[in-house]
């Protein structure tokens, strides 16, 4: 269920027209978002103040005065100054064409001048309000693993530790997964090569319909469950719903590859303890 | 229609009208055709009835439907008055001085948005705004120069200042006087009209009872010492142009003029005495059959209303005087040349429709503030429409068109409607506190924005016959120093002035604001001290308050 898109619509300076300002509130809120209007004569710091107390993910700017080349980066400026620069800032009013680049330059993502449909507006704020609620996350810190389907570790071993000359960092069995898995180091990552243990085992499925191969790519992150949280928010289709325990004690979930583009995503939380402490120790 | 067969009552009108002439000849010895048909000052119909003198009758005479003037633009041609005013009073000076040597008959300011709310050019809230949608005038000084070179009893001006109206009228009355021109000789408008900020257009200062205690303090010093100026241009331009439908244009305006007039009556004023020097301001929108027929409505209602409800006596009370402007809110950003035809169009209308004065907007009213060639163009709009179109040849030559005297009809029994409304609210002010206004115009703003996005309403060149490319028009650009450069000349009077004497102005007003005197001699006292506009306005916020919008 995505939370619902809050605009502030605003009009900084002492500009007195506002029919544009509410023709576009009631358009954003037929388009299914919270809007609410501030009304004539804000300073761009009430207008900031506001934008935060009223949790917004947008702040559109009215100005049919002119004086939007000063008004308009302040407003940017002081949400950077409180740390609230995810909220994305368009603007619309009597603004020629030659000023939209210097306000792109300041921060404001968009401005839209005398004609633009309502829907226009609405379909760009919900692209890059979408867009910025996943980039609120920091990215993912590498890349965990690439976990490879094999029908025997024994088998494929050799060509990891002896033809690419890879350190086996350890084994082990998990049991949830229905695998045994080996780990070879690589610069910052592994390579986590994936035995099934069984018929059953998902791993001996996937082998079947598409022989041995990439299973899937692991992503190192620091909250797992934060991150299905967002995702599931935005919509995107999940395996789990919630971490379960993966290999060397690490809470996983995987993502499901129609999402993906065809690739089947997990995502890798490390336990607490320091990782090398217990590579070392297989080593 | 010939005048052979005509009654009494019209030989009547035109023996008034040839007594006239033997003053005030008219623009011409003889009004003909290309083909030399001549051409009378009026066409009326084989038999004048009862039922066509109560709605039609005669221009010049109750109810004035056919025109305010008894031979209109035969006579005089309207007004062409273009707004004008961008930076600093210099630059504006020149741009006046321009459209004076251009043709133009009338001046009309315009001042920028910390002007027009009361703030100097150096107030924290005039950051970015300083002379951008109009001249910055921050004191006596200022006005000095933005007039320098016009004099004052030759020259007409319009000012449209709403809040600090009174500041700038002093202002006017100042720099006239070092002209050696009397108040008395002053003849233009400063626009004064509260209600319609509040409804549509957003530059009020104060709440609406000391607002409008200024605007019949207006009344009363101009009554007796300024009998020519327009104490007032109650307006419905802006009410339209926040997407109003005519109809409501019309009757958000009247009940906005009944209102002011109940207040003067209540400030003791008489109605003969202040009613003459009200004046309207309407749109010159699309719908060209329907704003000819819209002038012709609203001089009717007002005639009524002042002769039959008010009880007044001089004719001159009853005339609804009107300038227009074109609609703004009409033209596109996209392919700007066709708002030269757009205008066109809606300007022939306002003519058709009998107004006193008019301004044209620019083809670049949707990018910026007008180029000297844009501004020239529609100055030549209006020249064209009064010189080689013919229809200024006779008065109100669409009577008795079944279509117009039908719409001419309809907005007047719509109207009342609303007036009926708002009369059961008690009035325009409470029913512009309820926000019952506001509420009818986003409503009605809303709705034709959904007509026109779904392709229902065509504007050309934006949702049809759009280009794919579009040229960039060359802008007017204000000089984005100017802010500093005032706040220069600022400090350097305030430094120069006696500080006292200002002191001692502003004081006087101040104690006279928290009574019921006349300000506008107190507020004169000030102006001549050359204390600044925010020094006045700053007096009124502390003993007024300022208005909070719903």
């Amino acid at each position: 269920m995505e939370r619902t898109i809050r605009v502030l619509v605003a009009k900084p300076g002492l500009d007195g027209h506002d029919r544009g300002a509410l023709v576009v509130a009631q358009a954003l809120r037929d388009e299914g978002m919270e809007v609410v209007y501030t009304g004539l004569r804000q300073t761009p710091a009430q207008i900031v103040n506001a934008a935060i107390q009223e949790d917004v993910d947008v702040i559109g700017l009215s100005c049919l005065s002119g004086a939007h080349n000063e008004l308009f980066p302040e407003v940017v400026r002081l949400l950077r100054e409180q740390g609230a620069d995810d909220i994305l800032v368009i603007g619309g009013g009597v603004i020629p064409q030659e000023d939209i680049p210097y306000l792109k330059s300041q921060g404001i993502a968009e401005v839209f001048t005398p004609g633009t449909p309502t829907r226009v507006t609405a379909d760009f704020i919900r692209s890059h309000v979408k867009r910025k609620r996943m980039s609120l996350q920091p990215a993912p810190n590498k890349i965990a693993h690439i976990g490879i389907a094999v029908k025997s570790l024994d088998d494929a071993l050799p060509f990891y530790t002896e033809q690419l000359g890879l350190p086996l960092l350890g084994a082990e069995e998990v049991a949830s997964e229905q695998v045994r898995v080996a780990f070879l180091g690589i610069g910052e990552s592994r390579i986590e090569l994936l035995e099934p243990l069984g018929p059953d085992s998902p791993i001996a499925r996937f082998i079947e319909k598409r022989g041995e191969g990439i299973h899937h790519i692991a992503l190192d992150v620091d909250d797992v469950n934060e991150r299905l949280l967002r995702l599931r928010e935005n919509g995107v289709p999940l395996i789990h719903e919630t971490a379960k325990p993966g290999a060397h004690g690490a809470q996983i979930a995987f993502l499901h590859p129609k999402g993906a583009h065809g690739v089947l995503y997990e995502l890798c939380q490390a336990p607490k303890a320091s990782a090398s402490k217990e590579e070392t120790a297989h080593e | 229609m010939t005048t052979k067969d005509c009654t009494e009552l019209y030989r009547k009108w035109q023996q008034e009208l040839a007594e006239r002439l033997a003053k005030t000849p008219e623009r011409k010895q003889r009004f003909a055709t290309s083909s030399d048909i001549e051409i009378d000052p009026l066409y009326v119909p084989d038999q004048i009835d009862d039922a066509y003198m109560e709605k039609i009758g005669f221009p010049g005479q109750y109810p004035y439907t056919r025109g305010v003037q008894p031979n209109m633009y035969r006579g005089r041609l309207w007004t062409m008055r273009q707004y004008a005013g961008f930076g600093s009073a210099e630059e504006t000076n020149k741009r006046f001085r321009y459209l004076l040597e251009q043709g133009q008959t009338g001046l009309s300011v315009a001042f920028d948005l910390p002007t027009q709310i009361g703030y100097d050019s150096d107030h924290p809230m005039a950051a970015g705004e300083v002379g951008k949608v109009g001249v910055a005038i921050d004191s006596l000084e200022d006005m000095e120069t933005l007039l320098a070179g016009i004099p004052l009893d030759k020259v007409s001006t319009s000012m449209t200042i709403n809040a600090p109206a009174s500041v700038l009228l002093a202002m006017y009355i100042a720099v006239a006087e070092k002209q050696g021109v009397p108040s008395e000789k002053l003849s233009g408008t400063i626009q004064n009209d509260i209600l319609k900020e509040y409804i549509a257009r957003g530059t009020y200062i104060f709440p609406p009872k000391p607002s409008m205690r200024l605007i019949t303090d207006i009344f009363g010093y101009c009554a007796k010492h300024v009998p020519k100026w327009n104490t007032i241009s109650i307006s419905g331009y802006h009410i339209r142009e926040a997407g109003s439908t005519a109809v409501q244009e019309v009757a958000f305006t009247l009940a906005d003029g009944i209102a002011y007039v109940e207040a003067a009556l209540q400030a003791g004023l008489d109605i003969d005495q202040f009613a003459p020097q009200l004046s309207f301001f309407f749109n010159g929108h699309n719908h060209f059959f329907e704003e000819i027929a819209k002038f012709r409505a609203a001089r009717r209602m007002w005639a009524r209303l002042m002769r039959e409800r008010y009880g007044a006596k001089n004719p001159k009370s009853w005339q609804f005087r009107v300038h227009t402007q074109t609609g703004g809110s009409t033209l596109t950003a996209q392919q700007p040349d066709n708002n030269i035809v757009r205008v066109t169009i809606q300007a022939l209308a306002a003519v058709l429709g009998g107004t006193q004065s008019l301004h044209t907007n620019s083809r670049d009213e949707a990018l910026a503030l007008p180029t000297e060639e844009s501004a020239r163009i529609a100055l030549r709009t209006q020249q064209i429409i009064a010189f080689e179109s013919g229809v200024t040849d006779t008065v109100d030559p669409l009577a008795g068109s079944y279509y117009v005297e039908y719409l001419t009809d309809q907005i007047e029994s719509r109207a009342l409607e609303y007036l009926e409304k708002i009369e059961q609210m008690g009035g325009a002010v409470a029913a512009v506190e309820a926000g019952y206004m506001q509420r009818e115009i986003q409503k009605q703003a809303y709705e034709t924005q959904r007509k026109i996005e779904s392709g229902e309403e065509k504007v050309v060149g934006m949702n049809c016959f759009q280009l794919e490319n579009e040229p960039q028009p060359e802008l007017l650009r204000v000089d984005p120093a100017l802010g500093r450069k005032q706040k220069e000349r600022l400090d350097a009077l305030r430094t120069r002035r006696d500080n006292l004497a200002v002191e001692q102005t502003l004081n006087q007003l101040k104690a006279g604001a928290e009574g019921t005197e006349n300000l506008m001699p107190l507020i004169l006292e000030c102006v001549r001290s050359y204390a600044t506009i925010g020094e006045i306005c700053g007096v009124l916020r502390e003993v007024f308050g300022e208005y909070r919008a719903v």
